[in-house]
């Protein structure tokens, strides 16, 4: 009997050991400013943007699979990869342009947990610095791996979108049309919002962290298949989530026409299923998906940082050896902190740019991460299918034409 | 003295001021334990566009964006090919990681120092400094105080791992770290460097090192090398550490690997395949001394010096019968304070009983036993009480701090 359930374990064990970085990847990409974007979009322009999340979900699946295909056959991370293939020059391109990306998005999380706080009226003065102690103390003496299942467990909380979604009884029918359907119009906040969100979806860190991941979890080319796996089901589950956070916002906000520029109104849509309960429901959901973020991306931008510059990195290191991996990582957590401390900032702004900043950054990791996997003398025989190619070229391409739409359209403007 | 980035990319001028091309590398012949000479500057032609090899000894200056030849480009014999074995600056060492044979860790290459050696132009430094990053990127006036410094690693001392770079007599450095060092160096690099750098060392020391690896980079670093080095390496491990490794591989992995083992030791792995990992009969080794209760101290002491080449550690010997029962075990201490006609079995009654363990014991269990009774190392018994192996602490102690 104890060796059946021995077995059952041990089977969990490995599910969890092989299924881990696509889910936890696509997981933490609704964090704060995920959850905001969605909101937003759903509360400013209803249903209509969800033929942008159907694309970009299949872009989402393609291009961490390209991550994990890199990983697997190099066993190496992606600033290292840039920097032997590229030299010096293009690996500080691209790890300036990560390093600002994520900079806006870890700002974006530290908003996060203000916002949440502020919901149940605590101070982004005592919330902030308080959240930022913690998760370096955590990541300085405690586990992260750890932490960070607390963290993945904790931010179930978006099932509360789908049953809520469920109880609301939306018009599936339009948000069916709509996802195939697509519309645009051409002026700047439709073009910022739609930017933001490609940039929560896809983003900089997310190529960054899922080759890591599989690089230090040690897994092999056999584990190409059921990882590829791993990584759709995880684009897909999270995007599940993100149409749910848009449908339901679309139908509770939109359709009284209420804009969202405090946390507090992105939490209505959730009352419909729990009531008056749904503000501390979603500063709880708001805070831990903020902390997950906040614990994985000061260290992907020090893991990336560190080995592409060569400097030594990792928590099994002391302060001696690893002080510039530390160091990296103790800045990540403190200028963003202090950004958010910026009296009467407002915060839902800063979460929806920082998602801008990463969208309008991405095509520059793209297109490395792209020239990679396309170079035989890297990948083999793994180098891109035609399919990937597509995809992936669209993809940059979308969002450099967008970027371009939104410079024209607030200089100019079309109307 | 000048470094390789303020060099490569400038014009090479001959004697006459006419520009012959683009500098694009230098060539170096990579030698253990010296700085090696540069032989040849790689030159893209301007007139046709195409490479160029010129013999160091036609360079007359060498200075900071600055390249001269002592002749004319017609007088100077120009090479198209050059011999495989060697190595450009630019393309092979720049951007790479390399091992820091003094320092014992990881680093990439941020650029190469030239300086004059024997009155020849060698390779004698690798910078790993931030300054070298900057002066990479044309930014070192941003050191405007002088705050950072040069970090030069002296080229004898480094241990390039790209595949293009064969120092394999160089290996006489890192042969000297210790195993648990080289293991944490190659757990850094990536695993076709690390691959490489298991294979530059010699057999012994790569076993060695082996087993200090994280068992997932074991089983991974195995399919890199080819069935020759496996078999090499697999043939100096101990056989419970091969046991260990074969449990992580698939069934078709596991297979081809048992069949590099020499035939005595496929055997015993497959025995010892039976225990699960986390009990006795997984933890323990079957490399140990047994001998019989009526031989004389004189004897023990031969059957130790006879076999205790083929194991790691010998701090106790085991006393069984012809048919392997087991009666006790003793220290190599009582060897030596004992006299040498003495016999085995008289010692034993002196000896209290020591605690023995039983092969599905779970190691939460093995780990109570063995720090209750302090001991180094406990026999495995069957039913029977027959000898089927011996854990030492340093096994159970693995397994309870594998990250170290």
């Amino acid at each position: 009997m104890r060796d059946k359930w021995l077995s059952w374990w041990k089977r969990i064990v490995f599910f969890f050991g092989v299924v881990g970085p696509g889910i936890i990847s696509a997981n933490a990409d609704n964090d704060a400013g995920g959850i905001t974007t969605y909101s937003v979009v759903g509360a400013h322009y209803g249903t209509t943007m969800l033929w942008v999340l159907l694309l970009i979900t299949i872009s989402l699946a393609i291009t961490q699979e390209m991550g994990v295909r890199i990983g697997l056959v190099t066993r190496q991370g992606l600033g290292g990869i840039i920097r032997e293939h590229f030299g010096v020059r293009w690996t500080t391109v691209a790890m300036v342009g990560m390093l600002i990306a994520n900079l806006g998005t870890i700002t974006a999380e530290f908003a996060g947990i203000a916002a949440a706080f502020s919901i149940i009226g605590v101070s982004k003065f005592i919330a902030v610095p308080l959240a930022a102690l913690i998760v370096w103390f955590i990541l300085y003496k405690g586990s992260f791996k750890t932490t960070q299942k607390i963290f993945l467990v904790f931010s179930a909380f978006y099932i509360v979108y789908i049953i809520n979604g469920f109880v609301i009884g939306p018009d599936y029918g339009e948000a069916v049309r709509h996802m195939v359907t697509p519309t645009l119009q051409w002026n700047t906040p439709f073009l910022i919002t739609m930017i933001a969100l490609i940039g929560t979806t896809i983003t900089p860190w997310g190529q960054f962290f899922i080759q890591s991941y599989v690089v230090d979890k040690g897994l092999k080319i056999r584990h190409y298949k059921a990882e590829k796996a791993e990584v759709f089901i995880g684009a897909f589950i999270t995007n599940i989530v993100s149409f749910f956070i848009i449908v339901c916002t679309a139908a509770t906000l939109y359709k009284y026409g209420i804009e969202i520029t405090d946390a507090k109104d992105a939490a209505l849509a959730l009352k419909p299923l729990v009531g008056n309960f749904a503000q501390s429901l979603f500063a709880f959901g708001l805070f831990s998906a903020s902390m997950l973020g906040a614990f994985i991306l000061p260290t992907t931008t020090s893991y990336a940082l560190c080995e592409a510059f060569g400097w030594e990195s990792g928590f099994d290191t002391n302060w001696k050896n690893g002080k510039t991996f530390y160091s990296i990582i103790l800045a990540c957590i403190i200028l963003p902190a202090i950004a958010v401390l910026v009296p009467s900032i407002s915060l839902v702004k800063i979460m929806i740019f920082s998602q801008d900043i990463n969208g309008i950054l991405l095509p520059i990791i793209l297109i490395f991460v792209m020239l990679i996997i396309n170079n035989k003398q890297i990948m083999g025989e793994h180098v891109n299918s035609r399919t990937s190619n597509i995809i992936s070229w669209a993809t940059i391409g979308f969002i450099l034409a967008a970027t371009v739409a939104l410079v024209i359209s607030s200089i100019v403007g079309f109307n | 003295m000048p470094y390789l980035s303020q060099i490569v990319n400038t014009n090479v001028r001959d004697s006459a001021d006419t520009t012959v091309g683009k500098l694009v590398d230098i060539l170096i012949m990579p030698r253990p334990g010296s700085y090696p000479p540069l032989e040849y500057l790689k030159i893209k032609d301007r007139r046709n566009k195409r490479m160029i090899f010129i013999p160091y000894r036609f360079v007359q200056l060498l200075g900071k964006h600055d390249v001269v030849l002592s002749g004319m480009l017609e007088k100077i014999p120009v090479q198209e090919t050059v011999p495989n074995e060697l190595v450009g600056l630019q393309h092979t060492v720049l951007d790479q990681q390399i091992v820091d044979v003094a320092g014992i860790r990881v680093v990439r290459v941020n650029d190469v120092r030239f300086g004059t050696f024997e009155d020849r132009m060698c390779v004698v430094g690798i910078d790993v400094s931030f300054l070298g990053l900057l002066r990479r990127l044309g930014l070192e006036w941003l050191d405007f105080f002088g705050l950072l410094k040069v970090n030069l690693i002296d080229w004898r001392q480094a241990k390039l791992v790209h595949g293009l770079l064969k120092l394999k007599t160089e290996r006489l450095d890192i042969n000297e770290l210790h195993p648990a060092d080289l293991a944490n160096i190659v757990e850094d690099l990536n695993v076709k460097h690390g691959s490489r750098l298991m294979i530059s060392m010699s057999t012994d020391n790569a076993a060695k090192v082996f087993e200090e690896v994280d068992p997932h980079l074991q089983a991974i670093l195995m399919k890199y090398l080819d069935p020759e080095q496996s078999a090499s390496i697999l043939a100096k491990m101990s056989v419970d550490e091969v046991v260990d490794l074969i449990k992580m591989m698939p069934a078709d992995e596991a297979k081809a690997l048992m069949s590099y083992l020499q035939s005595a030791q496929q055997s015993t792995v497959q025995k010892l395949m039976a225990y699960k990992s986390d009990t006795a009969g997984g933890l323990m080794t079957v490399e140990y001394v047994t001998v019989r209760p009526d031989w004389t101290v004189e004897q023990v002491i031969e059957e130790v010096k006879k076999s205790s080449p083929a194991m790691t550690n010998v701090l106790y010997f085991y006393i069984t019968g012809d048919d392997g029962h087991y009666y006790g075990k003793a220290s190599l201490r009582w060897l030596i304070k004992s006299p040498s006609d003495q016999k085995v079995k008289d010692l034993l009654e002196h000896y209290p009983p020591s605690p023995s363990l039983r092969a599905d014991m779970e190691i939460d269990e093995i780990a109570r036993i063995m720090t209750k009774y302090n001991l180094l190392t406990a026999p495995v018994l069957d039913g029977d009480r027959h000898l089927i192996g011996v854990v030492t602490i340093d096994d159970v102690i693995r397994r309870l701090v594998p990250d170290a």
